[in-house]
């Protein structure tokens, strides 16, 4: 593991250096800011969509509760999908640019490369995610007057559960398959499984799949017990780590 | 002495195709040596599985003593490795992709800017500023050597390193390769034969997934190469050379011009002796009689050149 740090480090400047530094915290960012605005306004907005059809719509005055469901509606679908389709080429545009060939013929094994790309991605995630939740926070205050921040870290944290599960997955699914399309096709498969998973019940009590709607019933105060999705997920993140390490090991650079 | 590179009935098999069949060699310690062989012989394959990339299917490959499917670790602290095509990281500046691949071996500090500032030098980089996405692809080609050499390694793999490159960027790496001999063994592969002239002192010959022939170079021209003696005649060397086409001692004629006739003769006291009669006995003058030296080029073309 003598190359761990330089690569880890490496890939952390990389995000820094890149167009990555763009692209997930913007979309992540645009939601956050815009999240509480267009919760408040909604009542408006939609006035001003059909204002002469004689149609009568009776809305409720929205409350920071409507902002935080709209952060975590974003982060559950619009979200996810961008976890897929940028991280689909995490291992796999080193391969074919081969930069990998570059790393890996020094003292630097291909375990500490998938790792190492696992916990820098990670960290990106983390701490957009967190910003935009303290960013959703302190607009839902000033836009509301009212922002109880416990439930946001909640909801927030345990789609991080599920946003590091899914990170794992690309990882793995990129060691796998040579081409980024291919990677971000099969990841959007598993998120249609683990939707179509979390309309049953057993699976939402004790599965991964019980980490997709917990962001929103945690938020609405109907979230039931989340021990087995949050270990579950875990351990799905693991697993697929392992895999990835498994199934880039095997490849002939 | 242990060789530095040691290659024991080693075979790759992709499919039903053998890219390397039963390869055996032995890569002496210090020197610089040319791994020759037309395209698809198997250099590459055998630098991928030298370096870790690739596994072997069969037989067994060692560097400085480690074998390179179980001591992968030794052997990558131990090699330096230029591939064929190159991959940088187009944000970094050649000072930085430096520092990064020695970070790699961890070096640090003074070890590592020292070395960095030395390798920008030998590779005529110090004074750039711009990043490697925007360096000429003989720019990358000297970066890829630096980096290659940033562990100070004791054996440095070059797959094709001149290959695309235009005569000033390949005379650029060449003395890079070349003000390396007696320091470190470099195994350096390629099918561009004046190069290998130029810098190697030993070759071994890669047809077809297996060694044609491996010794020095002068060795090998003596051991494999046709002798060729050439003839400058008066007023034409047409009626020598059809004399002397169905000679014994000649394996071939080649009429370069009206007046020469270049044979190719596999006893060359003979030839000397019997030119002159024929020439004679055709009425023909002899303005110059020689032998002509054999090179790289005629050996490899003997070996594998007739058979592709």
């Amino acid at each position: 593991m003598t190359g761990f740090q330089a690569f880890l480090g490496k890939e952390l400047w990389e995000i820094l250096r890149t167009w990555r530094i763009w692209v997930l915290p913007g979309i992540v960012l645009f939601f956050a800011v815009t999240g509480p605005v267009i919760a408040r306004f909604t009542p408006q907005l939609l006035q001003a969509v059909a204002p002469d059809t004689g149609l009568v719509i009776q809305i409720p005055d929205p409350t920071f509760l409507d902002a935080y469901l709209q952060w975590t509606k974003n982060l559950v679908q619009i979200v996810t999908f961008a976890i897929i389709i940028i991280f689909a080429g995490a291992v796999s545009a080193e391969r074919r640019s081969g930069t990998a060939v570059l790393a890996l013929t020094k003292p630097l094994s291909r375990s500490a490369f998938v790792v190492a790309k696992y916990l820098a991605q990670g960290a990106l995630l983390i701490g957009t995610v967190a910003v935009g939740a303290a960013i959703t926070w302190a607009l839902t205050y000033t836009v509301f007057g009212e922002a109880p921040w416990r439930p946001l870290a909640q909801a927030t944290g345990v789609w991080l559960v599920w946003g590091l599960m899914i990170l794992g997955i690309m990882v793995f699914l990129s060691s796998l398959v040579g081409s980024q399309a291919g990677a971000a096709g099969l990841g959007l498969g598993a998120f249609v499984l683990l939707s179509i998973a979390s309309i049953w019940d057993l699976a939402v009590r004790y599965s991964p799949a019980g980490l997709l709607g917990a962001p929103t019933d945690i938020l609405v105060g109907r979230a039931g017990y989340l021990l087995w999705p949050v270990v579950t997920g875990f351990a799905l993140t693991g697993v697929a780590l392992a895999k990835a390490v498994w199934a880039f090991s095997r490849k002939e650079l | 002495m242990t060789p530095a590179i040691e290659l024991h009935d080693l075979t790759k098999l992709y499919g039903p195709v053998r890219a390397l069949d039963g390869v055996c060699l032995d890569v002496p310690s210090g020197s610089v040596f040319g791994f020759l062989g037309p395209n698809g012989a198997g250099k590459t394959t055998t630098l991928r599985i030298l370096t870790g990339l690739a596994r072997p299917s069969s037989g067994g490959a060692r560097v400085l003593g480690h074998d390179v499917v179980t001591a992968t670790n030794q052997v990558r602290a131990a090699i330096g490795y230029l591939p064929d095509v190159p991959g940088f990281y187009p944000w970094m500046t050649g000072r930085e992709l430096l520092r990064f691949a020695g970070r790699l071996f961890g070096l640090s500090g003074h070890t590592l800017t020292a070395r960095v500032d030395a390798l920008l030098d030998l590779a005529g980089l110090a004074g750039v500023k711009t990043r490697v996405g925007g360096y000429s692809r003989g720019m990358k080609q000297r970066l890829g050597v630096a980096q290659a050499l940033i562990n100070a390694p004791s054996v440095l793999m070059l797959d094709e390193p001149t290959s695309a490159l235009d005569p000033i960027g390949r005379k650029a790496v060449l003395d890079m390769i070349a003000s390396l001999a007696g320091r470190t063994t470099v195994f350096f592969s390629t099918h561009i034969l004046s190069d290998v002239e130029r810098v190697c002192d030993t070759v071994a010959i890669l047809h077809r997934g297996r060694v044609a022939a491996q010794a020095r170079i002068g060795e090998l021209k003596s051991r494999y190469g046709m002798q060729k003696i050439a003839v400058e005649a008066t007023p034409s060397a047409e009626p020598l050379a059809a004399a002397l086409a169905h000679a014994p001692w000649v394996s071939a004629v080649e009429r370069p011009s009206d007046d020469r006739v270049v044979l190719a003769v596999n006893d060359v006291q003979r030839a000397q002796r019997e030119i002159p009669a024929t020439a004679v006995a055709q009425g023909v003058g002899i303005r110059r009689l020689e032998t002509v030296e054999v090179s790289l080029e005629d050996v490899f073309v003997d070996l594998v050149g007739v058979e592709r």
